[in-house]
């Protein structure tokens, strides 16, 4: 039992903190009010001053098991996002075997229900083997209770196929995630086509090759009658493109965006600093801009990290040859807090909703509140304290993110899932 | 103190670029001796990793070099380990282990040479990297400028072909913009991208970019073997558009306009074969240039110690004990 006194609660309906006690007790939120009786046994927590909000819900993480676990596994990526404040995780596919089977999905969610201590829920293939040509067994992935059918990583080139998939998957009601390229036009290198691709010698990816893609994906989801959801965007027009589906209103269309396309530009690069490659790739500060007016009016349903480890080795190589990807569950609400919350761009509840509430809608999962009878899916943030994120501080597995000894605003304090603390600093 | 390194021209101050021009002209001035070999570089070892094709840069390296007395090992890609997969991470740690003074370093990778940079205590100089920067090659295009023009300032030149994908392209504009020369890209729209800096007038018409009035023009190499990507129709019709024809080459003699051309030559693509005869083709004398030009950047190079990236310029020292006699 856990009381938590004179927290400041953030809630996805509200930009005010409501100041209040919060008891916790058998996994439920069991009272709430100002000034409660502390109960026999209780553990009291001063929270003045600190903020208790619902856990984050990542819905876009690789955690690379099975096949590449040098990288990461469903332990580690999952403990990466405890210490980052997430409370539960949708993994894409992309594995090896990838996840094109019942049996596939089957043995990860076993692997989970042991070594996760939080949520742990997969995307399914759209097709076998990522490969584009034939439909992945669909309905066995529907009864492990896979939601969201995803090729990540690599686009389904032929539009046919993916608009069958579309029209037989939307029958057991699943959707379909889009990671958004032309392969022709985006070329092997992640780095934005422009100015700073130039400069640096490297072909570059225009940003109509994503363009494109969200277009010809939303246009195939209205003809099927399918939702689809657009993963990571990263370029202005994208933002446009989704606006304007989604005023139209006759497709069922969400999007997700990542915050490093918020924070960095092509820029970042400098001298071919290979935690700044990933893909999409990071593109202009107009792009910047265009994505945060998209994130506070709506136009992205949510905020996932495409979460993407890579061991040091790999990432220590060359622009060119390094992989593409940088993790983001042990850095994204603290540089959410620092860079947007902290300086007034937008408020908690704008975090909450976006990073919490509607990534667990679009997988069909009850949301988390800090409400009397919710079960308790919380996390304390400290505001004032600091966060350096040293190689010590990252449970994920890799460090390969631009973060690395980086000193933000804002701690994850405290998360508490059911009867368990998870966390505690 | 010197730089450890030569990596780019966008990093190099005007001073070390005066500085190494200055010390080529004091080194071509051996080429005509009977004894063309100085000291300066007696016990060093200097190592040519060539991780794609070259003649002229790697002959020119080795000769310079050589000229210079250091010692000369080539590591021959195609019989190391690289074969078997090792990662270029690894070759540099079996490098660092040997200990070379200099390493010469080309790759089809951008950025590549930087990397070996950080990794070693050896001086890296990067002789060509992707579609990034070849450094010696602009400081030899500036030093044969400059012997046509001692004072470049103002002078024009235009650069011919594929922008997109040329290292050339990029360091010898860059390094001629810094000495004050007015610097112009033409090409097929394929290939020299919108993006190009601003400060570089983009032409896509051979007429209007001969209205600029350039006094050198400078041919890039069509990179053939890279044509996976149909950047053109056919080279027949880049020769007609871009190429300099007999009919172009008599209105370029008529303006008593310079050729040049990093080499080697596509003939009937770039250039007519009237051009190799062409009284004010620089052609060769890029070429010749090339060798006393590394020679300088060699002998300014420090190798050795715990070289952090050099960001701030450094007045230049001449390295050890080299004394050029006129």
């Amino acid at each position: 039992m856990i009381l938590l006194q004179n927290a400041r609660i953030a809630s996805e309906n509200s930009p005010t903190l409501l100041e209040s006690d919060v008891l916790i007790a058998e996994g439920k939120i069991q009272d709430m009010g100002s000034k409660l009786a502390i109960p026999e046994g209780a553990r009291v927590i001063d929270a003045r001053g600190r903020i208790l909000m619902p856990g984050m819900f990542d819905a876009h993480v690789h955690f690379r098991a099975p096949g590449f676990e040098n990288k990461e596994t469903i332990t580690t990526g999952s403990e990466a996002a405890i210490n980052g404040g997430v409370t539960g995780v949708v993994m894409m596919p992309n594995t090896r075997p990838a996840l094109d089977s019942a049996s596939a999905v089957d043995a990860v969610l076993e692997n989970a229900r042991h070594r996760a201590r939080i949520p742990v829920y997969t995307s399914g293939c759209v097709t076998k083997n990522r490969e584009g040509k034939e439909l992945a067994e669909i309905e066995g992935m529907r009864e492990l209770g896979v939601k969201m059918l995803t090729d990540d990583g690599d686009t389904t080139a032929d539009p046919a196929v993916l608009l069958r998939a579309m029209q037989y998957a939307t029958e057991f009601g699943m959707f379909f995630a889009s990671h958004c390229e032309v392969p022709e036009l985006a070329g092997p290198r992640a780095l934005n086509e422009g100015v700073m691709s130039y400069r640096l010698g490297i072909k570059g990816s225009p940003a109509c090759a994503e363009e494109i893609i969200i277009d010809r994906d939303i246009r195939l989801a209205r003809a099927a009658g399918a939702h689809v959801h657009i993963q990571h965007v990263s370029s202005k027009l994208g933002m446009e493109t989704i606006r304007w589906w989604k005023s139209r209103g006759d497709v069922k269309v969400t999007a997700e965006v990542a915050p490093h396309h918020l924070l960095f530009t092509d820029e970042h690069i400098g001298d071919y600093d290979t935690n700044y490659k990933m893909n999409p790739p990071l593109r202009t500060q107009a792009d910047c801009d265009a994505l945060l007016e998209g994130l506070k009016e709506g136009v992205f349903d949510l905020i996932a990290t495409d979460h993407a480890p890579h061991t040091p080795f790999e990432k220590a190589q060359d622009f060119v040859s390094a992989p593409n990807g940088i993790t983001g569950l042990d850095t994204a609400l603290v540089s959410l807090y620092h860079h947007f919350v902290e300086p007034g761009k937008f408020d908690w509840d704008l975090v909450v909703k976006r990073y919490s509430a509607e990534s667990r809608r679009l997988m069909g999962l009850p949301v988390a509140a800090i409400e009397v009878g919710q079960p308790a899916d919380c996390l304390l943030f400290d505001t004032e304290a600091e966060t350096t994120f040293t190689k010590d501080f990252m449970k994920s597995k890799s460090q390969n993110t631009p973060f690395i000894d980086q000193t933000l605003k804002g701690r994850v304090d405290m998360v508490i899932l059911g009867t368990e603390v998870l966390l505690e600093r | 103190m010197a730089r450890k390194d030569l990596l780019d021209i966008a990093s190099l101050h005007r001073e070390e670029i005066e500085f190494l021009l200055d010390q080529s002209t004091s080194f071509k001035k051996l080429f005509t001796r009977s004894v063309k070999k100085i000291p300066a570089l007696e016990g060093k070892s200097v190592l040519m990793l060539f991780y794609e094709a070259s003649t002229r840069t790697h002959s020119s390296f080795e000769v310079a070099a050589k000229r210079l007395s250091a010692e000369v090992t080539n590591f021959n890609v195609d019989h190391s380990s690289i074969t078997k997969g090792e990662s270029v991470r690894e070759t540099i740690e079996t490098l660092q282990a040997m200990r070379t003074d200099y390493i010469v370093v080309r790759h089809s990778h951008s950025g590549l040479p930087g990397m070996i940079a950080r990794q070693t205590t050896a001086a890296v100089i990067n002789a060509g990297d992707g579609a990034h920067e070849h450094p010696t090659q602009a400081l030899l295009d500036a030093f044969t400028i400059k012997e046509k023009f001692p004072d470049p300032r103002g002078k024009k030149v235009l650069i011919i072909g594929d922008i997109l994908h040329s290292r050339v392209a990029r360091s010898t504009s860059t390094l001629l913009q810094k000495l004050g020369v007015e610097v112009a890209y033409l090409g097929p729209g394929s290939l020299v991208p919108k993006y190009v800096p601003a400060t570089i007038p983009r032409f896509t018409d051979y007429e209007a970019a001969m209205a600029w009035g350039p006094d050198v023009v400078y041919l890039l190499r069509v990179q053939l073997e890279r044509q996976d990507v149909q950047f053109f129709p056919s080279v027949r019709e880049y020769h007609r558009v871009y190429g300099i024809t007999n009919t172009r080459l008599a209105e370029i003699s008529d303006r008593g306009l310079y050729i040049m051309h990093p080499g080697p030559v596509n003939r009937g693509v770039e250039l007519c074969d009237a051009v190799m005869d062409y009284e004010r083709s620089l052609i060769t004398n890029q070429v010749e240039n090339g060798i006393s030009v590394r020679m300088a950047v060699l002998d300014w190079l420090t190798p050795g110690g715990d070289f952090p990236r050099q960001e701030s310029y450094v007045a230049p020292q001449r390295a050890n004990s080299t004394v050029i006699m006129p």
